[in-house]
């Protein structure tokens, strides 16, 4: 479970996650550990996830001919 | 000598019987003599000194290319041909040759081409008639291609990553079409990573500069999504995306494709082919990235929806669970104390970027902690259940987990207390 709620789950992979998690909670009839054991990861999902909303500057880099990665300083407003 | 033998001739008109004079001594007259080709550079300078360069118009005949990339062609009308010549250099900035028959109109000087002795017309531009021209005509060629290749099938259009985490840039680090995609990343999703490779985007060069990058930054694995484009320009500004090297680097890219070039109106080859065509690069941004407002609301919404589908998984398990409720109990404490406090630095996390003021809607985030609270399982036990588990922390859910005298341990809703089994009973709906 630790690599599933693991901080650097890309945001896609996370949401896409939860809506299993709610999927199979809502269709299925999940066994209760199973069911809470959903829900615990759910909820570090929706936690991750807003925390990753929350960071505010956009990261840009270019990548050079080299294929080496330089980070980029532009006007963005 | 000349004057003297009009002389002569006149004077025998006169003197009808006179004896004819001797003949005189034979008198070289040697008439000028011009090598070819001192007329034919004469002629040159003549033409090319006395005839401004011009616009001609007329039908296309015979238009071919040689190997250097001199196009050779003639213009006609109804009674006449003029030989027009294209050097390399001007032929190559043609989108297209036109074809035979075509109205064109051609700008350029006339000259002599000494070696033959022909005139002709040094061609430096030609159109087509009509609105683009040779463009338009370049465009439906390559299209028509294109399409005969299958690659702008519908079917072979890539879907979208919903959130993608890193947005690839193929576009000139000095244009207003990155500051537009830069901006709108950063006001809808700016978790998101970019990454830019720059190119030319329009003259000599630029369509190769755009299908290397599109290449590289494929190759990279770093994008889930690329944006490619421009801002508005000419049709000749734009050409670059018209050109084959970008379609089918396109076409080969591993990754969804969003070509943003021009304007609303300004339709390119490199549109047909990407996986989606944004009218504008702000447009692209727009398309590739989710509102992290529309995010958020999926966030809000998904902890009221696990908690309503526990609680529903809950009643239906209600019956079973109440027969045996004295008898199977169950041990959440070691599962959920870790839980609770995942949870409650979560909640600390979230109020402080909520502080930072970063985004005034998510401050409505803070919300949810409560919520949260109030759907966790924990408030089934305040409802009244336990949770039984064997010291080695096993839930104990079966009349065989208990013999007479097995000690264990109770979760309650506020703590846990230490308990010891007298045995199996008999009746086992002693519950309800």
């Amino acid at each position: 479970m630790a690599d599933k709620t693991s901080g650097d789950l890309p945001l896609e992979a996370r949401l896409r996650r939860l809506e299993e998690i709610l999927a199979s909670m809502e269709s299925d009839e999940v066994p209760l550990e199973e069911a809470l054991r959903l829900f615990e990861e759910g909820v570090v999902h929706v936690r991750e996830a807003e925390r990753v909303l929350a960071s505010a500057e956009l990261r840009v880099e270019e990548l050079l001919a080299s294929g080496r990665l330089r980070p980029l300083d532009v006007q963005k407003d | 000598m000349e004057s003297e033998a009009t002389l002569d001739l006149f004077g025998s008109e006169g003197e009808g019987d006179t004896p004819a004079p001797p003949p005189p001594p034979p008198v070289e007259v040697r008439p000028k003599v011009w090598s070819v080709s001192q007329v034919n550079r004469a002629v040159r300078g003549l033409l090319e000194s006395s005839v401004d360069p011009l616009w001609v118009g007329g039908e296309v005949a015979g238009w071919t290319r040689s190997r250097a990339g001199h196009c050779y062609f003639g213009l006609k009308d109804e009674r006449a041909q003029l030989r027009c010549v294209m050097f390399g250099r001007e032929a190559a900035q043609l989108p297209t040759d036109p074809e035979e028959g075509m109205q064109v109109r051609v700008f350029g000087e006339l000259t002599l081409y000494e070696a033959k002795g022909d005139y002709q017309l040094v061609a430096r531009r030609v159109e087509a008639e009509g609105a683009e021209g040779l463009w338009r005509l370049a465009f439906e060629k390559l299209r028509a291609k294109l399409e005969g290749e299958g690659l702008l099938a519908p079917e072979r259009k890539r879907r979208l990553p919903r959130v993608p985490a890193c947005v690839g840039v193929v576009t000139s680090r000095d244009g207003a079409a990155l500051h537009d995609i830069l901006s709108v990343l950063a006001r809808r999703a700016p978790w998101t990573r970019v990454v830019l490779r720059s190119t030319k985007v329009q003259g000599e060069g630029a369509a190769l500069e755009i299908a290397a990058a599109l290449e590289a930054l494929g190759a990279s694995g770093l994008a889930d999504v690329i944006i490619v484009g421009r801002g508005g320009g000419s049709v000749e500004d734009l050409w670059a995306f018209n050109e084959e090297p970008v379609a089918r680097a396109i076409a080969a890219c591993p990754v969804f494709v969003v070509s943003a070039v021009g304007h609303e109106i300004d339709v390119t080859i490199s549109d047909l082919v990407a996986d989606l065509r944004a009218p504008t690069p702000s447009a692209a941004a727009e398309a590739v990235v989710p509102d992290a407002s529309v995010v958020l609301e999926m966030l809000r919404r998904a902890p009221g929806r696990l908690g309503r589908a526990l609680g529903a998984g809950s009643e239906r398990r209600r019956a079973a669970l109440e027969q045996r409720v004295r008898r199977l109990e169950r041990t959440i404490e070691r599962r959920f104390v870790p839980a609770r406090q995942s949870l409650d630095t979560a909640a600390a996390r979230l109020e402080r970027a909520a502080h930072a003021g970063v985004d005034r809607r998510r401050s409505s985030l803070v919300a949810l902690g409560g919520r949260l609270d109030a759907l966790s399982p924990l408030s089934t036990l305040g409802r009244g259940y336990a949770v039984p588990r064997a010291p080695s922390g096993r839930v104990l859910r079966a009349v065989g987990d208990f013999p007479s005298g097995f000690r264990f341990h109770l979760r309650v809703a506020d703590g846990s207390v230490a308990a010891e089994s007298a045995g199996p009973i008999e009746r086992e709906d002693a519950f309800g």
